[in-house]
């Protein structure tokens, strides 16, 4: 599997740590204990497109939002997260 | 009084001190010289006025080093560099950085003892590399000049082109005896030219 | 039909025309009392032990494709019970025992070979987790026994003792661990439960779980709608789909493992061995092919096939271990889907819907707990309520935090 970094182009998927789902978002501090637990323990875990969260870590470093399916490896697309968060 | 306990001055040791590296007709492995090394992390702004003090120009994307007589500046991703400055004294290259950075958010780290240098030459260097890493190493993918961060083997590297056929591989310490061997084993290996 | 010398001998005289098929293909029927769905060794296990331990023989099993398709048929065979935490040390020894009799009780043979299982350690620190792990096994009446180097020596003597880089410095060993014929087992159960009256139903996917004020009321199929008084769901690889069907969201990321089968070779290693420097494990099969595997390739997937870093690092493994290996051909390789569970262990449990039962979670060492898993999950179906040996394994720990973390990852799937 090999996946183009937006900022290195195409490399092999051993260059990127995979930290998977991209959409839960963390709850607030304060949020109920169910917020969490749905944050960190529950998957949708699709047969099909995902959006997962890959780190450029022997590359750029960067982390990316790839967006892959899981029956097949083939890749949609890759964007740097930072712009999804609108940071830099 | 007690007399002020003795002092030794300590010889720094390298991890391939004392090896006779690999070397032959179509490939040769060689120590790069000694040098001043620094991880910047910063925006567009402290890379711009990095590369002022640094007197070579940071690159602002994947590409060719930056490079003047003895120093050079290698892209790693969008908000690092790695700094290098052939035979300077680290505490030199570090006072004018951190006098340019001073207003700028940044990190700026001596790296200079971490990581090593390896100097590959000959026409069996490229192939020796792929051995161990999958990148293009083709003129029109990785042109001289041109330098990245990837993996040869399982250690990671910078890697980092100077010549047609010559190539500068960064390496940490603990892992340059790994790199060596397989580079060795890979040349030598390698189908005749 | 009884399986049996006698049997052999009498079908060779008649040409063998007097064997018939294993078990039956009959068509759903409009209602059971229990429906599993997944043919794979857990489902045929749990259908087994629900007619034979609760004397439930209204059921039927579901299968997608056809029996030993999906992980049954792919996987390294290894049975073992040496696990480090009372949630799940008893349940494992259960197995281990159900499997020291599988034979007589199904009457079909499937190789169980108690060849012994050695997980070797190359450094004081991880010699104090095998010691750690030993002990604690021992707390629970199993076999462990930690070897010295020479003990090693003695035991296999064919694996690299002169790396100096990952020297052997030991291992533990459980000799009643080691290996059972992954098809046979699956073959096993179906014969055994539709002996005894289950309807084993092929070709036949479960499309949709219809529950109505709370209750689980029927399954829909690629084969019509099926009546149920009870679900059982045992589909590891594919929990977290099937579960959606009845509204469910699990804590279960989707894996792919691989695994790999040399040439044929003369007898070389005749137990089990794991390397401990790096996850690698690795077995003779009765054909002589070596049967190695290492990590799951770190990346949610349906596909059952892998990428090359990983077969790169397994291979690597194996000859840092058996340098003599470097030279030998692969046959075969494959890749299974394995549901990663957030803990790395399993769920055997109710679910929030009256009359739908949860089997799921195995991440890639579910093959070993196959008697232990039909036999907890067809308590827990028939009683509506946990036997103490999965009372751990519980849906609702994530939420609770009584988790059963044998490695100390976290909530991390890809990393158990």
């Amino acid at each position: 599997m090999r996946i183009s970094c937006p900022h290195c182009g195409e490399r092999g998927s051993e260059e990127f740590l995979f930290r998977g789902a991209a959409d839960p978002r963390r709850p607030a501090a304060g949020a109920a204990a169910e917020a969490w637990h749905e944050y960190v323990h529950l998957r949708d875990n699709p047969a099909g497109p995902y959006n997962e969260l890959w780190q450029h870590q022997h590359g750029c470093r960067r982390w990316l939002v790839v967006t892959r399916d899981t029956t097949t490896h083939r890749i949609f697309s890759v964007a740097d997260a930072a712009l999804r968060e609108g940071v830099s | 009084m007690p007399s002020p306990p003795s002092t030794t001055a300590v010889a720094r040791r390298g991890p391939l001190d004392g090896q006779r590296l690999p070397g032959g007709a179509s490939f040769t492995l060689g120590l790069a010289p000694a040098a001043a090394r620094f991880i910047l992390r910063g925006d567009a702004a402290a890379r711009t006025a990095a590369g002022a003090a640094f007197g070579v120009a940071l690159p602002a994307r994947l590409g060719p080093a930056g490079s003047g007589a003895a120093r050079a500046a290698l892209w790693l991703g969008p908000d690092e560099w790695l700094l290098v400055g052939e035979g300077e004294p680290p505490a030199d290259l570090e006072r004018g950085l951190v006098a340019a950075l001073s207003m700028h958010p940044h990190s700026l780290v001596d790296v200079s003892q971490r990581q090593i240098g390896l100097d590959l030459a000959g026409p069996l260097a490229a192939r020796a590399l792929n051995a161990g890493c999958p990148l293009d190493l083709r003129d029109q993918a990785f042109p001289v000049g041109m330098a990245s961060r990837t993996l040869f083997a399982k250690s990671e590297i910078v890697l980092w082109r100077r010549g047609a056929l010559r190539y500068h591989v960064e390496v940490g310490r603990s892992f340059a005896q790994y790199v060596v061997n397989h580079l060795d084993e890979a040349a030598r290996r390698a189908p005749p030219l | 039909m009884s399986y049996s010398f006698l049997r052999i001998a009498r079908e060779a005289l008649r040409g063998g025309a007097g064997w018939g098929r294993a078990w039956r293909d009959p068509a759903p029927k409009p209602h059971y009392d229990a429906i599993i769905v997944g043919g794979g060794g857990h489902g045929l296990a749990t259908a087994y032990y629900l007619a034979k331990e609760h004397g439930l023989t209204n059921v039927a099993v579901l299968e997608r494709g056809w029996i030993g398709s999906g992980n049954a048929g792919r996987n390294t065979t290894i049975i073992r019970s040496n696990y480090l935490l009372p949630g799940n040390e008893p349940f494992y020894e259960h197995s281990m025992k159900l499997w020291e009799g599988l034979e007589q009780d199904l009457n079909f043979n499937t190789m169980v070979s108690q060849r012994g299982v050695l997980n070797l350690f190359h450094s004081d620190a991880t010699r104090d987790a095998a010691a750690r792990r030993g002990n604690a096994m021992r707390l629970h009446g199993v076999d462990a026994e930690l070897l010295d180097t020479e003990a090693v020596r003695a035991f296999v003597p064919v694996i690299d003792f002169d790396n100096a880089r990952f020297p052997i410095k030991g291992g533990l060993l459980q000799r009643r661990g080691g290996t059972a014929r992954h098809d046979a087992v699956v073959w096993g159960y179906a014969r055994a439960a539709d002996r005894r009256g289950v309807d084993i139903i092929q070709n036949c996917e479960v499309t949709g779980i219809r529950v109505e004020q709370g209750r689980v009321v029927a399954v829909e199929t690629t084969r019509g709608p099926i009546g149920a008084g009870k679900v059982g769901l045992a589909c590891a690889g594919h929990s977290s789909r099937v579960a959606a069907m009845a509204g469910l969201r699990l804590p279960i990321e989707s894996h792919v493992l691989q695994a790999f089968v040399s040439e044929g070779i003369k007898p070389m290693i005749d137990t089990v061995v794991t390397f401990g420097a790096g996850h690698f494990y690795i077995s003779q099969s009765d054909k002589g092919g070596l049967v190695f595997g290492g990590d799951i390739d770190g990346y949610n997937s349906y596909a059952q096939r892998g990428n090359m870093p990983l077969v790169e690092d397994v291979a690597e493994a194996c000859v840092a271990l058996l340098p003599q290996t470097s030279r030998l051909r692969m046959l075969r390789s494959w890749g299974g889907v394995m549901d990663m569970s957030m803990d790395g262990s399993p769920i055997i449990d109710r679910t929030p819907v009256e009359g739908l039962y949860l089997n799921a979670g195995w991440c890639y060492g579910g093959f070993k707990a196959t008697p232990a898993s039909g036999w907890c999950f067809a308590h827990t179906i028939a009683r509506d309520e946990a036997h103490a040996l999965n009372a751990a394994m519980r849906l609702d720990r994530f939420a609770t935090g009584a988790v059963i973390d044998e490695k100390g990852a976290g909530a991390q799937p890809n990393l158990h």
